[in-house]
């Protein structure tokens, strides 16, 4: 075993860039669309993810790392390189990317698909006369009102072009003259489908029939419509050439918060300013004209790497939308419904069945439906004095938002914190707000330079015997959408030290000083740090001392130093540290020396990994938390987050049991190898785990024994004995 | 009987504090929520001598709040106190005004013996274990922001309680201009707080016996996070205590604000608290140091849950108030055996006349301590010893009085020898404000009339001062207050000056007293 001393664990050879991570993960989920295991439609739905995964990523971090280009910054990361260097070596892994996507598609996906009845027609001069009346027709009546063409001249500038939309940027050639070229564009309209169905040809539909398709269906993508027609859009020109382009533009929004005066009116400013951004990568068909991406290039000025050649239909997200297309349900993985919490499944009241113990609630396994009943039912709970939520996301037409404007149409005191800062949610938010506002609620929008992360509920009430106070924490947003899809952990509970804690945490978001000490939640961006490092550093001690030592932590994200290097230390001192990281992680794994103890589960699966749970040994003396923070500087240093233990031994053991099935998956699980690579588990000989899919089994296995349970305890019926022999 | 939910407010020096609480006769006080918000409006005092305009927008805001916070509770009852900043600003009264006008929280100035009483009622809401520990000698050091009370208790009692001039806050402000190292400045500030010590020794502690220290204080309440292992309150030796101090003051500032988990301008407060402990542990020579740790609000809350009497203390602290007058009057040799026959008098014509002045249980305490001290003038002046008496009385701390009855007191002392002048009653206008609302000068000076008339007359009737009518009863009959006695001797003195004090009594209540002697036939 290495001492301590002898390694430094801080050096930055001892990192992964966190972009470059990020890139494998998506490779994870790109291997999700390549698995021939999965029903084909679920496989179009991980492509399309990739897809959307990488907008995002292109519009946040590559643009926040261009403007470090810009600004000439040149710090090198935690890896040991600068902003130029990632910019460089993101791009190639990107192109790489890209090109598996594209490949994947057109390999295998796109036949598959029409094998299966769904026939994809790719490119407008692949249809036969007949269709091609029919989309002529199509774009007659629906598509051509809605167009607006511009051409670009000396009199007329080069035209804004929005954020991720599609367009068809063409050659054009007056008729009458010659030579000259010009340049004009069509934006392709988002308010009509993309995808357009197209009557099924006779000879077609027999032979799909012959291949027992159960479902047959021939669609175009609307940009196809548009780039046939596009004559009809220039009259007087010949189209030299006609592609179909797309760009993504810098979208990070740097709030200067000390100076914002209302931060309400500067993010809906920034808001309006998002989408005309620098231009930061182009996306444009492979055998697009080379005159045509010149005068793109130059006037988006972008450089060689920003521009992506595509071999397939632009923006990939539109695969969601073909997921969605009626019919094709067999080629789809079965739905799972939310199984009911055993502890719930009674007549008395939320409250009541808190009072008799803390409720562990799984999602999606278990459904979300008691969170909403929660807040609703305090809402409506004559005892209750206040309510207290703080809302990162919601979903439209939240429950929750409804329920509390309820409550504080009831008296109750209503505050809710709304996080105006949640990245893309910041329209939706502002509206939620302006909504619980008029409501009566008391509204607290954000904290100056803090973005509120935590997930947590408190329901003060008024019984016999004083005030009770019930508080629900979770992992994962109040929404009620994503909560069918997001794998978290939730806690209802009415201890009255975590509801003491509640209410100073709420004491403190609206901008009261932090509470004398804390009974049991542990909160960022104060003192969650120093509680993670302390509770690694102890394990270390208690490895080196032969303890039992042993940490098993989940997360979104892993990418902190101190908390990677005192990893480093922990593995070096024999304690084995388990971590499964769906997204990036900074940490290498296995290397000798260094981190032979440290292993990297990474689950990609039908749900989105997203509860963070942190298991410590302590010498036997074992401590599980829940919470709301990965172990990234953003959410320790910049980010209101709550930790918060689970205590009562049986909850205890069910979130054990979550983290050994986790860890035992040999499905869906990839494993970091020293390299900086993943590859799946090695399955030979071994029984196959899919750790999602066990706990939908459990969930529901859950549900079975509680209802015979109640249906033995509740029987009346006496069972006459028929025979005896 | 319903639990009560009750709003206590702290309006201090370094902190405005809300604490929510339920009171009901069958669980006691709970605190339920406490909120606190920084602000140091100490610093304007004690620097400027006013609290500045944007100090007072922040506390009208804070304020506001905390009467919403109150309203989502419930709360159906509220005290808001403020103390030394307020108490010593020049502005205080507009400032309170303006809370008023603005928030609608009536918040009301208290004196520093009042704050300290409120103190030791939430000390004594912890009740099993303050009875019992002071039962041994016992000091119960209050450090606050801006000033430090230590109260002496012994078998049950208390002996005596001083104000001293060192609040954290103040010793902050004073060593702020001062550029030196960290030893040195814990040196300066152990210096200080010697000097004030000594002094206090001398006068008050003298061979006194102590083997328990209480500490209670804001400050104190971070400090002991770390003393008692994360719980905020609890016991420690004097050893344990010390080992801590040892390792705090080796600790630099942002050490401190790391390792406490405070913020850096709490960090500062840190050092000063607990040098002026160890000081506190040295000179007594204490061996248990107890943090039950506790707030003013606490107290407030104590406070009213007693008067609403839905709790009620095994520790009697009327008897408190009273002994800490006995105990000031034996400073000033009072004649014991006088002023027992005096209490006994002055009570039984209160408690006989009640019909008449129409007083309450609070203003016969206050009666019963003018009795203690009205000729602790004869200490310094025989001939002057009405306005000697009024002196003393206004310059000494009487534990759980505030500045208005101490002033009633020193006024009631003040007219006992001398013509009553209802134009010249001297009251200082301020106290009339601090005690709120409806309380007027007129008001006051019939209240100090009606005291100095049942005054006068018990003191004529013990003239002599030989206790000749420690056998008298009382009685309102159709002649008046017949006050009667079998005393076999000569009582001239006692019935001429009687006679006299009549006129003064009738004209206040409208009934005359009579003495009647009645002699044994033989």
């Amino acid at each position: 075993m290495m001492n301590g001393m002898d390694v430094n664990y801080l050096d930055s050879k001892n990192y992964v860039n966190r972009e470059l991570s990020w890139l494998e993960f998506n490779y994870r989920v790109l291997s999700e669309a390549r698995d021939k295991n999965l029903p084909l439609f679920e496989r179009l739905k991980f492509l399309s993810i990739t897809a959307s995964n990488l907008d995002e990523f292109f519009m946040v971090r590559v643009a926040s790392l261009k403007d470090m280009v810009h600004a000439k910054y040149t710090k090198t990361d935690i890896s040991g390189l600068k902003p130029a260097d990632q910019l460089g070596k993101i791009g190639e892994k990107t192109h790489e990317l890209v090109n598996l996507q594209y490949s994947t598609y057109n390999r295998s996906l796109l036949p598959a698909l029409k094998q299966n009845g769904l026939r994809i027609i790719s490119r407008h001069e692949d249809l036969n006369e007949e269709e091609g009346v029919f989309v002529d027709q199509y774009f007659k009546v629906n598509v051509y009102p809605v167009l607006t063409p511009m051409a670009v001249d000396s009199s007329r500038p080069f035209p804004l072009i929005r954020n991720k939309s599609l367009n068809i940027a063409a050659l054009l050639q007056k008729k009458e003259a010659d030579e000259c070229l010009e340049f004009a564009m069509v934006q392709v309209p988002s308010v009509l489908p993309r995808i357009v169905e197209v009557p099924d040809r006779a000879d077609i539909k027999d032979k799909m029939a012959a291949d027992s398709c159960e479902t047959v269906k021939t669609v175009i993508l609307l940009e196809e419509i548009i780039e046939r027609n596009i004559h009809s859009l220039f009259l007087n020109y010949h189209i030299i050439a006609a592609h179909p382009f797309r760009i993504m533009r810098n979208a990070d929004l740097t709030l200067d918060e000390e100076e914002a005066v209302d931060l309400l009116e500067e993010i809906q400013k920034q808001l309006k300013k998002r989408q005309w951004g620098e231009a930061i990568r182009l996306e444009v068909e492979e055998d697009v004209d080379k005159r045509l991406l010149k005068i793109l290039k130059r006037e988006l000025a972008l450089s060689t790497s920003d521009i992506y050649e595509i071999n397939g239909p632009l923006d990939f997200t539109i695969l969601m939308k073909m997921y969605g297309l009626e019919g094709f349900e067999h080629l789809k993985a079965g739905r799972y419904i939310p199984q009911q919490i055993p502890a719930l499944m009674n007549d008395d009241d939320i409250f009541t069945n808190i009072r008799k113990g803390d409720i562990l609630l799984h999602h999606p396994y278990q459904t979300f439906d008691p969170v909403v009943d929660f807040v609703r039912c305090a809402a409506k709970d004559s005892g209750v004095l206040a309510i207290k939520q703080t809302l990162y996301r919601v979903s439209g037409n939240s429950p929750i938002i409804a329920a509390l404007a309820e409550a504080a149409d009831n008296g109750k005191q209503v505050s809710v914190l709304v996080e105006l800062k949640a990245r893309f949610d910041e329209e939706n938010n502002i509206n939620w707000a302006k909504k619980l506002e008029k409501a009566g609620c008391h509204v607290i929008y954000g904290l100056v330079g803090l973005k509120t992360h935590s997930k947590i509920t408190l329901v003060v009430r008024r019984e016999e015997d004083g005030i009770r106070r019930y508080v629900h924490l979770g992992t994962g947003n109040y929404n009620d959408s994503t909560a069918k899809l997001y794998t978290d952990l939730g806690l209802l509970t009415c201890s009255q030290l975590i509801g003491e804690d509640a209410t100073a945490v709420f004491n403190m978001l609206s901008g009261y000083s932090e509470p004398l000490s804390w009974n049991r939640l542990i909160a960022a961006p104060i003192w969650l740090r120093g509680r993670f490092l302390r509770m690694i550093r102890r394990e270390t001690r208690h490895g080196r001392e032969g303890k039992k030592a042993h940490i098993i932590a989940k997360m979104n994200s892993l990418c902190d130093k101190e908390i990677i290097a005192a990893l480093y230390e922990a593995s070096c001192a024999g304690v084995k540290v388990e971590l499964i990281i769906r997204g990036i992680c900074c940490l290498k794994a296995g290397e000798k020396g260094l981190s032979e103890n440290i292993s990297v589960h990474s689950i990609v699966g039908n749900f989105l990994e997203h509860s963070r749970i942190f298991y410590f040994e302590n010498d036997g003396s074992r401590e599980l938390y829940l919470g709301s923070a990965d172990w990234m500087p953003r959410n320790l240093d910049k980010r209101v987050e709550i930790m918060f233990p689970v205590e009562n031994d049986d909850l205890k053991a069910e979130v054990l049991h979550i983290l050994e099935v986790q860890l035992e998956d040999n499905v869906k699980a990839h494993i970091l190898q020293p390299d900086g690579t993943y590859d799946k588990v090695d399955k030979r000989g071994k029984l196959l785990v899919n750790s999602q899919e066990q706990f939908c089994q459990e969930a529901v296995q859950k549900v079975m024994d509680e209802m015979v349970k109640t249906d033995s305890s509740d029987s009346r019926i006496f069972q006459p004995v028929e025979s005896h022999s | 009987m319903a639990i009560q939910t009750f709003a206590a407010i702290d309006v201090g020096s370094f902190e405005l504090e809300l604490g929510i609480y339920e009171v009901s006769p069958k669980y006691g006080i709970c605190r339920i929520d406490h909120i606190h918000h920084v602000i140091a409006l100490g610093k304007d005092t004690y620097s400027f001598g006013k609290i500045s305009y944007k100090l007072v927008e922040e506390m009208c805001r804070v304020l506001e709040d905390f009467s919403e916070i109150m309203k989502g509770y419930h709360v159906i009852n509220y005290r808001a106190y403020a103390t030394s900043a307020l108490r010593e600003a020049k502005n205080s009264q507009i400032v309170l005004e303006q809370i008023r006008v603005r928030t609608g929280i009536e918040v009301f100035i208290i004196s520093n013996s009042e704050q300290r009483l409120i103190s030791y009622k939430a000390v004594a809401s912890k009740d099993i274990e303050f009875n019992r520990i002071i039962q041994k000698g016992t000091a119960i050091v209050d450090v606050g922001y801006g000033s430090m009370q230590i109260s002496l208790f012994d078998k049950d009692a208390l002996i005596s309680t001083q104000n001293l001039m060192l609040g954290i806050l103040r010793i902050r402000s004073m060593l702020s201009h001062i550029q030196t190292d960290r030893e040195s400045l814990n040196g300066i500030i152990s210096e200080l707080v010697d000097n004030e010590m000594l002094a206090f020794r001398k006068m008050y502690l003298k061979e006194r016996n102590i083997t328990n220290l209480i500490g209670i204080g804001d400050c104190l309440l971070y400090l002991s996070r770390h003393i008692n292992g994360g719980n905020v309150a609890g016991k420690i030796s004097a050893e344990a205590y010390n080992t801590f101090y040892d390792r705090l003051l080796s600790l630099t500032q942002d050490q401190i604000q790391e390792i406490f988990e405070v913020n850096a301008d709490y960090a500062s407060l840190l050092r000063p608290c607990a040098i002026i402990y160890k000081q506190i542990l040295e000179l007594t020579g204490a061996e248990m140091f107890w943090i039950p740790g506790i707030r003013l609000c606490d107290g407030i809350a104590a406070e009213y849950a007693e008067d609403m009497k839905l709790i009620k203390f095994s520790h009697d602290f009327s008897e408190d108030i009273l002994a800490a007058s006995r105990n000031m009057a034996k400073r000033y040799k009072c004649h014991t055996a006088h002023i027992q026959i005096m209490e006994k008098h002055v009570l039984s014509i209160f408690d006989c006349t009640k019909k008449y002045h129409g007083l309450g249980k609070r203003e016969r305490l206050l009666l019963q301590i003018s009795a203690i001290l009205h000729s602790c003038g004869n200490f310094i002046s025989m001939k002057n010893t009405g306005d000697c008496a009024y002196n003393i009385i206004m310059g000494t701390e009487i534990i759980g009085l505030s500045h208005l009855e101490r002033a009633v007191i020193a006024n009631v002392v003040f007219y006992n020898i001398r013509e009553f002048d209802y134009n010249a009653v001297q009251l200082d206008g301020e106290f009339l404000r601090n005690a709120g609302e409806g309380v007027s000068q007129t008001e006051m000076s019939i209240l100090i009339a009606k005291l100095t008339a049942i005054l006068r007359l018990a003191n004529s009737m013990d003239r002599s001062q030989r206790q000749k009518l420690a056998d008298c009863k009382m009685a309102v009959k159709e002649e008046g207050l017949v006050v009667s006695t079998g005393y076999e001797g000569d009582i001239t003195v006692e019935a001429l000056d009687f006679e006299r004090k009549a006129d003064f009594f009738e004209e206040i209540f409208g009934v005359r007293p009579v003495l009647k002697h009645k002699r044994r036939v033989l």
